[in-house]
């Protein structure tokens, strides 16, 4: 059986307004709390250079830049509290990133930081910090870092709405020797964001001279780049179509 | 002759062993493997790798300590319970104590390598562990000599460990070292008390070991030809560990003791 309830007027005065004056407490702590664990933050320091790392390495200097890098990763975790991107210096940032990148040339981790964690910002100057990172990194080992550019195209894209910076980076992959090993939907991507931007004719011109090339030959990859081939055509009538009537 | 230093030989591993040596082994395998899972899970890439380099590193520091301790105990008690002066009156040469501590380092450095083999070979590649048994067997062996040099010569046990240490961690870090006074020389604009200095820090370069001297972590990162490395450490360990080994026995036939 349901106990029934007193109205809250009813209630003793002084609980009431003990209730009131404890709960507008709690408010004011927490959002002092906040404002103080935006205070408690402590800055990333800059870096000293590559080669005074790579003295303090003790002859392991892959292992140091790993460990840099976790530490790195970590750096938003201060004492039990997670902080904002937005707090971090993403310039400060981004030396660290690159002095990673000099102390382990061969690692991918620190352009995988720079693409999957610190592009979860949401202010674009960050983001732009670090796709500019990414995109100076690749031109160090297109090898090791197309998939990196190739996310740094899509968060350009998606997330910066540049098309043209997301075109830039989609460009300098598919620029890329046949010596630079990498499955062609990365190569097509410059293709797709053409047709993105309405440029149909570039995008039409590029996948026909692959066609005609012996750059494709998956049969997959082939009928992938007729299908697109052939919308793309349509589109580029329609367009011309409708600016004719 | 032979008998007498293998007789020797096996007193003073026996000495050793009875320093709860494995205990304290045991000790620094778990923190070893502890820590490096630890950081396996910090990684988001190569967790793996990473930790069988830091692993191999922990232990690699941990037991070069332990190698320095445990030698540095062991004379230390020689010299105070006047082990010395009693073997020298047995028909024993001095030599044949230094040969029989020698031997001593050989298998103390083997059985602490023996779980880091197993272990590296289980967290990577069976030949990346092989490597890494031998090479840190040559470092041990290396600063184990430099360790018996320092405590035949100090005597005591806190300054022949600190010696031994500066000199090891000099060694390793000359590089930056090195680096930090070409800087100086550069920020004074080439004055003479900077060049002087390193003219002077070079030299001592001369008489540490070198960077080839340790074994090298990135192999776990990397593939490379760890033959190769291994007969370059090889070298410059026995021509190091030997020239080392002549020095403790000048300092060792210089000592007078009270027969």
């Amino acid at each position: 059986m349901r106990r029934g309830e007193r109205p809250l007027l009813l209630l003793p005065r002084p609980l009431l307004l003990a209730f009131l004056v404890l709960f507008a407490c709690q408010l004011l702590y927490h959002h002092a709390s906040r404002a103080q664990m935006a205070l408690n933050y402590q800055a990333l320091d800059r870096p000293l250079s590559a080669p005074v790392y790579r003295g303090i390495a003790m002859g392991s200097e892959q292992l140091l830049g790993y460990l840099m890098a976790i530490r790195l990763q970590l750096h938003d975790n201060q004492a039990g509290q997670h902080f904002r991107y937005d707090l971090i210096d993403y310039a400060v940032l981004a030396d660290w990133l690159e002095l990673i990148s000099q102390i382990s040339p061969h690692s991918e981790y620190s352009m995988l930081l720079a693409s999957r964690i610190y592009t979860q910002t949401s202010d674009p100057q960050q983001l732009h910090l670090m796709l500019d990172f990414i995109e100076r990194q690749f031109g160090a080992n297109p090898q090791l870092h197309w998939r990196r550019l190739a996310e740094a195209s899509l968060i350009a894209k998606h997330k910066l709405h540049d098309l043209d910076l997301a075109l830039q980076m989609a460009e300098k992959i598919a620029r890329q020797p046949a010596s630079v090993q990498m499955p062609q939907w990365a190569r097509d991507f410059r293709f797709l964001l053409l047709a993105e931007l309405n440029e149909f004719e570039s995008a039409i011109a590029i996948i026909q001279a692959l066609l005609q090339s012996d750059v494709v030959d998956d049969p997959d990859e082939k009928r992938f780049l007729q299908e697109k081939l052939l919308d793309f055509q349509q589109k580029l009538l329609d367009n011309q179509q409708s600016t004719n009537n | 002759m032979h008998s007498q230093t293998i007789s020797l030989f096996r007193f003073l591993m026996l000495g050793i062993l009875s320093k709860r040596l494995l205990v304290l082994l045991a000790i620094m395998v778990l923190g070893a493997v502890l820590s490096g899972s630890f950081i396996n899970e910090l990684a988001i890439i190569n967790g793996a790798a990473i930790q069988t380099a830091f692993v191999a590193d922990f232990l690699r520091y941990s037991l070069a300590l332990l190698t320095l301790l445990m030698i540095a105990t062991s004379v230390a008690e020689d010299y105070e319970s006047r082990q010395f002066e009693r073997l020298l009156t047995m028909p024993l040469a001095r030599w044949q104590y230094i040969v029989a501590q020698t031997l001593v380092i050989a298998c103390l450095c083997f059985l602490l390598n023996l779980p880091v083999a197993l272990l590296v070979s289980l967290y990577g590649d069976a030949a990346v562990g092989f490597y890494w048994a031998a090479a840190l067997w040559l470092e041990l062996f290396l600063l184990g000599v430099l360790g018996l040099l320092a405590i035949l010569s100090l005597e005591k046990i806190p300054q022949a460990v600190m010696f031994s240490l500066a000199i090891y961690l000099l060694a390793k870090f000359s590089g930056l070292i090195s680096l930090m006074l070409t800087e100086s020389v550069k920020l004074s604009e080439g004055s003479v008390s900077s060049r002087v200095i390193e003219f002077i820090f070079g030299a001592i370069l001369y008489v540490i070991p070198g960077s080839r001297t340790f074994a090298q972590n990135d192999v776990f990162f990397a593939s490379q030809d760890l033959i190769a490395m291994l007969a370059s450490q090889f070298a410059s360990v026995s021509i190091y560990a030997l020239f080392l080994l002549a020095v403790c026995l000048i300092d060792f036939y210089r000592k007078e003791f009270n027969l």
